[in-house]
């Protein structure tokens, strides 16, 4: 479904991602793990196409088309979804017109009606309480005065509401209790399809307590350096990201020798 | 030795139309005379900084426009309504509330008594020093409307000012209103200022309030003159004790705009809330000038007003609050927020606090922005196409102040307006 080659990515003229390959088809889970600095984020942006980030080189295709040649709301509209690891507060903006306008500018894309506010409504409520926000939050402006978890749980709606072809969450862990995290863990595993990928980052390992990935991937300095199954996740907890020769600000005073 | 001023041409002090009341007529002469030579406004002039090079009076435009005409898109307001064609009523067109204790006359309909009454209250409300072109109205006007609301009187419905300007050729129009609102009563008045025609005309408008006490009005003023409509208008409003103003200005560029809102907060325990949105794009202006004079004690003011600034425009916002030395526990704020939507747009902002009494809460904010990449980005990545972005963030900007518009139909019409600035400001990528 994504195919990722060599993808060089830039920004300020600091180049972040230093050749990035990565395969992953409908149904599968992907996790990216790695420390700080080490390109993460970055992926995530520049899959969902922010200008902010000059790719340099390399090429990003999914089924079968170039994604690096879209513009974000077609990139979105093809079925890119990204949960911000920071939702920006829009104020004046409600979070009900918000997510119809993108219900519906999706709908429009694939040729059907648009939702009425009714319709939409029913909708709305029925997911807000999936992922236990109050729809009274719907008339709020987009993420105003939320706290963190709230924010991280409105991306998890916003994802079931638009059905992405892939879903890439950026740091949804992190910032989360134990009760937030099992409500957004069960609102990702919820998404899991056969027709789905999903791409985690983050930054520990206790999110994939919750949603078991299929692949793990070790981000470092630009370059995915290992790959495996769930149980690499689980080493690197036990073991650090030291014993693959990678410094980590938390693990950089172990291996200083 | 430096160049001589450029003074007001004589030719805009030749006032036309002779059927007034003799005490008007007198009044009028007497400002036209005090005018003789008033220096035009320059760069140096302080409250004319950043628009007296947008001034541009010809004599060509100084002959007021002829007062007979055609009464177009206003029409088809419902309801309550008076009709100015180039600053004269035109009472066939107008639609006047059937009340006893609401009176609603023209200038030219008054008594002697009631026209001398009035002669001494006009300009009441307006420092003239401060506002100089109120004084040209006064010398000019050919017409007027007198509303005066006895103690208790209650205006059901909201009464529509229609002022057209038919732009056929080029002149000048200087309509003026002076409203009496006595102890208690209400009113909503909504302005609107339109005009037909491409010739480029003058428009020099006065609208006065006197709020005796208890009174409660509300002030919409929407200015939708055409392109080439140079436009100085002002509004002054007085307070007594315990009396509510609320005013909404929303304001559309043009070649000249400039509008002056003066309110006296003179009995204690008033207060008057002043909201304002302006929009300019191409390479058009708009200046608001707002004074809160806070005289008597106990007095709230809040002020909240936005520009947004397209192309090569260019919004300025002066705001000034004066606290006197008797008017302890006032409680002011001010807000100006501003959004730049071009790197071409010019916007200019200067909050004034002068402050002499020692119990008071003042609080003011000014800010200058663009549209946020990051919130940019969080729509589109949502599907939602570019230009719907950029307008629902910029529509966010203002969506407060158009939602407190408390007529709808005005809110409808502000809205169409909107519609039409963005579908030329945001074009589909």
């Amino acid at each position: 479904m994504l195919s990722i080659k060599n993808l060089h990515a830039s920004v300020e003229g600091k180049e972040i991602l230093k050749g990035i390959n990565l395969e992953i088809k409908a149904g599968e889970v992907h996790a990216i793990m790695g420390p700080n600095g080490s390109g993460k984020s970055t992926l995530a942006q520049v899959l969902a196409g922010n200008d902010a980030f000059e790719v340099t080189s390399g090429s990003v295709t999914m089924h079968g088309e170039d994604l690096l040649e879209k513009a974000t709301e077609e990139r979105a509209r093809d079925g890119v979804f990204l949960a911000f690891q920071y939702p920006v507060e829009i104020p004046g903006v409600s979070n009900l017109q918000f997510m119809r306008t993108s219900v519906n500018a999706m709908r429009h894309h694939r040729g059907e009606s648009e939702m009425n506010a009714a319709e939409f409504m029913k909708m709305a409520r029925e997911i807000s309480k999936q992922v236990d926000l109050d729809p009274a939050f719907l008339k709020r402006g987009v993420n105003e005065g939320f706290s963190g978890g709230e924010k991280k749980r409105n991306e998890i709606m916003q994802a079931l509401m638009l059905q992405p072809k892939l879903a890439i969450l950026d740091e949804t862990d992190s910032g989360l209790d134990i009760d937030a995290l099992k409500v957004v863990s069960d609102g990702v595993n919820a998404l899991r399809a056969e027709d789905r990928a999903i791409l985690m980052v983050t930054h520990y390992q206790r999110l994939l307590d919750h949603i078991v990935p299929d692949f793990v991937h070790v981000l470092a300095e630009g370059k995915i350096v290992k790959s495996g199954g769930r149980e690499l996740a689980l080493e690197l907890e036990e073991r650090g990201y030291a014993w693959l020769g990678i410094k980590d600000d938390e693990t950089a005073a172990s291996s200083a020798n | 030795m430096k160049p001589a001023p450029s003074l007001l041409s004589s030719a805009f002090l030749q006032p036309a139309g002779q059927a007034l009341p003799a005490p008007l007529l007198a009044l009028r002469k007497q400002r036209g005379a005090a005018l003789v030579d008033m220096p035009m406004p320059t760069r140096k002039t302080e409250n004319w900084k950043y628009s007296s090079k947008y001034l541009k009076l010809t004599d060509e435009m100084a002959a007021s426009l002829p007062t007979t005409g055609k009464t177009g898109s206003a029409l088809a307001v419902p309801g309550y309504k008076v009709v100015f064609i180039n600053g004269v009523v035109i009472p066939e067109a107008s639609e006047y509330p059937d009340l006893d204790n609401i009176l609603i006359q023209r200038f030219g309909d008054l008594s002697e008594a009631e026209a001398n009454e009035l002669a001494e209250r006009l300009d009441s409300t307006l420092d003239a020093k401060a506002v100089q072109f109120a004084g040209l109205n006064t010398a000019r006007f050919e017409d007027g409307l007198l509303i005066r609301l006895k103690p208790d009187a209650v205006l059901d419905q909201p009464l529509f000012i229609i002022h057209e300007v038919t732009a056929d050729a080029s002149g000048s129009a200087f309509p003026r209103i002076f409203v009496e609102a006595g102890r208690n009563s209400q009113i909503t008045l909504v302005e609107e200022f339109i005009s037909s025609g491409q010739e480029a005309v003058f428009v020099n408008s006065v609208t006065e309030f006197t709020l005796a006490e208890g009174t409660n009005v509300t002030n919409i003023r929407l200015s939708m003159d055409g392109e080439k409509v140079q436009h100085i208008g002002a509004t002054g409003v007085t307070q007594q004790r315990s009396s509510r103003f609320e005013s909404h200005c929303v304001g559309f560029g043009g070649p000249l705009r400039r509008h002056d809102l003066r309110v006296r907060l003179e009995g204690k325990g008033a207060e008057c809330k002043l909201n304002g949105v302006v929009v300019t794009q191409g390479t058009q202006h708009y200046d608001n000038h707002t004074t809160i004079e806070h005289v008597a004690p106990n007095c709230d003011s809040e002020e909240t007003y936005r520009n947004i600034a397209a192309d090569k425009s260019h919004a300025v916002f002066n705001g000034r609050i004066h606290i006197h030395p008797d008017a302890q526990k006032s409680n002011a704020n001010m807000s100006n927020k501003n959004l730049l939507l071009s790197t071409g747009a010019e916007i200019d902002t200067k909050p004034e606090l002068e402050i002499y009494a020692d119990d008071v809460k003042c609080a003011h904010g000014a800010t200058i922005g663009q549209l946020d990449k990051e919130s940019l980005f969080y729509l589109v990545s949502r599907g939602i196409g570019l230009r719907e972005a950029n307008v629902l963030l910029t529509m966010a900007f203002i969506n407060e102040l158009v939602a407190q518009i408390p007529v709808d139909a005005v809110k409808d019409t502000v809205q169409i307006r909107l519609n039409q600035f963005f579908d030329q400001t945001f074009q589909e990528v």
